[in-house]
């Protein structure tokens, strides 16, 4: 009886013993090692899945869309959850737009080395994707997958492609205002915390931690597209009768300095960027610098002006036509004795304009030409935009001077010249041009900003007075002429250089204005550069003066303005004849 | 034998059999009605994640259609259409259009307000080189 008992403890004992061993690691693997199981548990379902953040949109002043967001959808595969790469490819390649071979052939290696992702097409429609996955789980298959994505879409295409500029594959910005304003446009991702199940699916029961994401902010221009339609019919016109190298327009609202239209040739489809050619895709405008020509003389007027250098009556003797000066000749195709500063603008004298500037000590002269705007960068909001070139006295010769004054030895971009202008129009001030009035919701409109006071109201207002005749019949820019309301503007005809030479029959040729000329509303410039055309007819007046007058005349319909009353340079495009340089 | 027969049959306490029997089905049936809220919490668990998945689905859907529609109605397609026959423009005299809100005139400074209709204001005397924010 003894022996039992004694056997029955020892088999006791062992059970006891191997329980407490089994207990033991029951407590090592739920008490001491939790923390590390329960890690690589999470490893295995937990997922950080990104909530991708809208990226916001670019709008006219107006609200109207230039570039918008269009969902698609990212297909991916698992290898480690297809069973039939054949079936599977049969059901989902007709949505993707693939051979069922070609996704035969990207399915297989992912399965054989049990790539649990792999993408196998970008940019599926979320139609398309849908279809797939409805039509796979009929079919009762499994290892593709949908991630959300976007593609950028510029609805106008070419249409004011330079300012919006594009993104890359990555959604990056790339240019124009897609690229400075990259940041506030995407947003920040937001993230949850999700489990898996077996199939890949989230349970939501066990959904984690969760931070929505912050949409990108959309970006309000001051583009008005209504007269970014009419600049761009007519600039494109334009381009496509003469055949110039390049040409742009833009329009500017003088008084706040808003840029409200911005048109450049030749341009691009934002939609296809990889298609375009890197002339095509440069703005004009803000990174080309080319010399002025005769627009330039509102700087010298302006300047002596208000230095009290000449008065509103005085005259300066043109030495009809022919100046002899520093070794070199400088000649005026109106050819007379003596004018007035406001004759000297309306007949675009160079004679007149030099003398004055010989009247100006270099350094007063200098900081005018500065004062404008000239040599600096205006600080639009967008990429690439170069400063021109002005070079200070001590780089002077003795010709530098009196060819500044009618616009050459002195290099400036379209925007600057514009602004230059504006600040004719708006009594004197130069504006810092406005691109964006608005960043999202909330943000507040951008401000003016008035960068200075370049010259008395009374000088920039005798100079206005003085530029209306430049588009009077006797003028040089008849055809500039709008009917219904004053325009005051200068032409300018560039002669292009090239390795220090002025190449015949070669120009670059512009018409700066403004209108109404008495309360301007609008500002802008037409610029043809060296357009096919004849020596004799390639000149500002008979180019680029013809289209201002239409975008003039349509801008005005577009805005409403009430025609005036007075006609002060009494022709019209149709009935002017006089000479146009 | 027969005293030791019958103490071997002890009578079975039917209460404690009872007590014990309905503290197990009770304890299975709260087991199970874990177990069934469980469930039911995944079903719902699913069901939001696939109204979830429609709602996104049908958000991308409007997404992707108002997208369109802005393409549709854009300026350079809407040009397109009209250089194409599609649509074309009926002229209307100035005298035909009855004006809900008139035209913009003149304030009273006299002054035409430009195209962003503000005011103008002036720059900040004795400072002609620096920025001047209005």
């Amino acid at each position: 009886m003894k022996g039992v008992t004694g056997r029955i403890g020892v088999v006791c004992a062992l059970l006891a013993i191997i329980f407490t061993v089994f207990a033991w690691r029951l407590i090592h693997l739920q008490v001491l090692k939790h923390d590390e199981f329960a890690r690589l548990a999470a490893e295995k379902h937990l997922h950080r899945m990104t909530i991708p953040a809208k990226r916001g949109r670019i709008l006219d002043r107006n609200g109207e869309e230039l570039a918008v967001n269009i969902p698609v959808r990212t297909v991916t595969a698992d290898g480690t959850h297809i069973q039939d790469v054949a079936a599977l490819a049969t059901i989902a390649a007709p949505f993707l737009g693939m051979e069922v071979s070609e996704l035969v052939e990207k399915l297989s290696p992912a399965v054989k080395a049990k790539r649990p992702y792999v993408v196998i097409k970008k940019e599926v429609s979320e139609e398309k994707a849908q279809g797939m996955i409805a039509a796979m789980d009929k079919a009762r298959l499994r290892g593709l997958y949908l991630e959300e994505d976007s593609i950028r879409s510029y609805p106008n295409s070419e249409m004011l492609c330079h300012v919006l500029g594009f993104v890359d594959q990555g959604g990056r910005g790339v240019d124009g205002i897609e690229k400075s304003f990259d940041e506030a446009l995407r947003g920040q991702d937001g993230f949850r915390w999700i489990e898996h199940d077996r199939k890949g699916r989230e349970i939501v029961t066990y959904r984690g931690q969760e931070q929505l994401p912050e949409q990108g902010s959309d970006i309000k221009l001051s583009i008005d597209m209504g007269l970014q339609a009419i600049v761009e019919k007519e600039i494109d016109d334009k381009y496509k009768e003469v055949h110039p190298k390049g040409a742009a327009a833009i329009l500017v609202d003088p008084d706040s300095g808003e840029i409200l239209a911005m048109a450049c040739r030749p341009n691009f489809d934002p939609n296809k960027f990889n298609e375009a050619r890197p002339e095509e895709m440069r703005n004009r405008i803000i990174t080309d610098m080319y010399e002025p020509g005769s627009t330039f003389k509102i700087v010298i007027a302006s300047a002596a002006l208000n230095e009290g250098i000449v008065s509103e009556n005085s005259r300066i003797f043109c030495e009809n036509g022919l100046f002899h000066y520093g070794g070199k000749t400088i000649r005026d195709h109106h050819k007379a004795g003596d004018m007035s500063l406001s004759e000297i603008l309306q007949y675009s004298s160079n004679i007149g304009s030099a003398k004055m500037s010989l009247m100006m000590k270099d350094q007063l002269y200098y900081d005018y030409v500065r004062a404008f705007g000239f040599g600096q960068k205006t600080g639009i909001p967008l990429q690439g935009e170069i400063s021109g070139l002005v070079n200070p006295p001590s780089r002077w010769d003795m010709l530098t001077k009196t060819r500044m004054a009618f616009g050459q030895s002195v290099s400036v971009t379209p925007l600057q010249m514009i602004m230059a202008m504006s600040s004719v129009a708006n009594g004197g001030k130069l504006m810092k041009p406005q691109l964006v009035l608005s960043r999202g919701e909330g943000s507040g409109s951008e401000t003016s900003l008035t960068i200075r006071q370049i010259v008395k109201q009374e000088t920039s207002r005798f100079i206005a007075t003085a530029l209306q005749k430049v588009v009077s019949k006797e003028g040089t820019a008849p055809l500039a002429a709008i009917q219904g309301y004053t325009v005051a503007g200068k032409t300018g005809t560039a002669q292009i250089s090239s390795r220090g030479h002025y190449l015949e029959g070669h120009a670059i040729v512009s018409f700066a204005g403004f209108f109404p000329a008495e309360h301007p509303r609008l500002a802008g410039l037409v610029i043809v550069d060296d357009a096919a055309l004849g020596e004799h007819d390639n000149f500002g007046g008979s180019v680029a003066g013809p289209v201002f007058s239409k975008i003039g005349e349509k801008a005005a319909r577009y805005l409403d303005l009430p025609p005036e009353d007075s006609i002060a340079q009494g022709t019209t495009p149709a009935t002017a004849q006089a000479s146009t340089r | 034998m027969k005293g030791n027969r019958r103490r071997a049959n002890n009578a079975i306490e039917v209460n404690f059999v009872a007590r014990m029997l309905t503290l197990v089905f009770l304890a299975g049936m709260a087991a199970l009605f874990f177990v069934y809220l469980k469930n039911q919490q995944h079903a719902v668990g699913d069901q939001s994640r696939l109204v979830e998945k429609e709602l996104h689905g049908l958000e991308a859907r409007n997404q992707a259609l108002e997208a369109r529609i802005t393409a549709m109605s854009s300026r350079g397609y809407l040009q397109r259409k009209l250089d194409e026959g599609y649509i074309h423009l009926d002229p209307i005299r100035v005298t035909d259009v009855a004006r809900i809100t008139p035209p913009v005139s003149a304030e009273p400074d006299g002054v035409l307000r430009t195209a962003s209709r503000e005011p103008v204001s002036g720059v900040i005397a004795g400072a002609p080189q620096r920025l001047i924010r209005r």
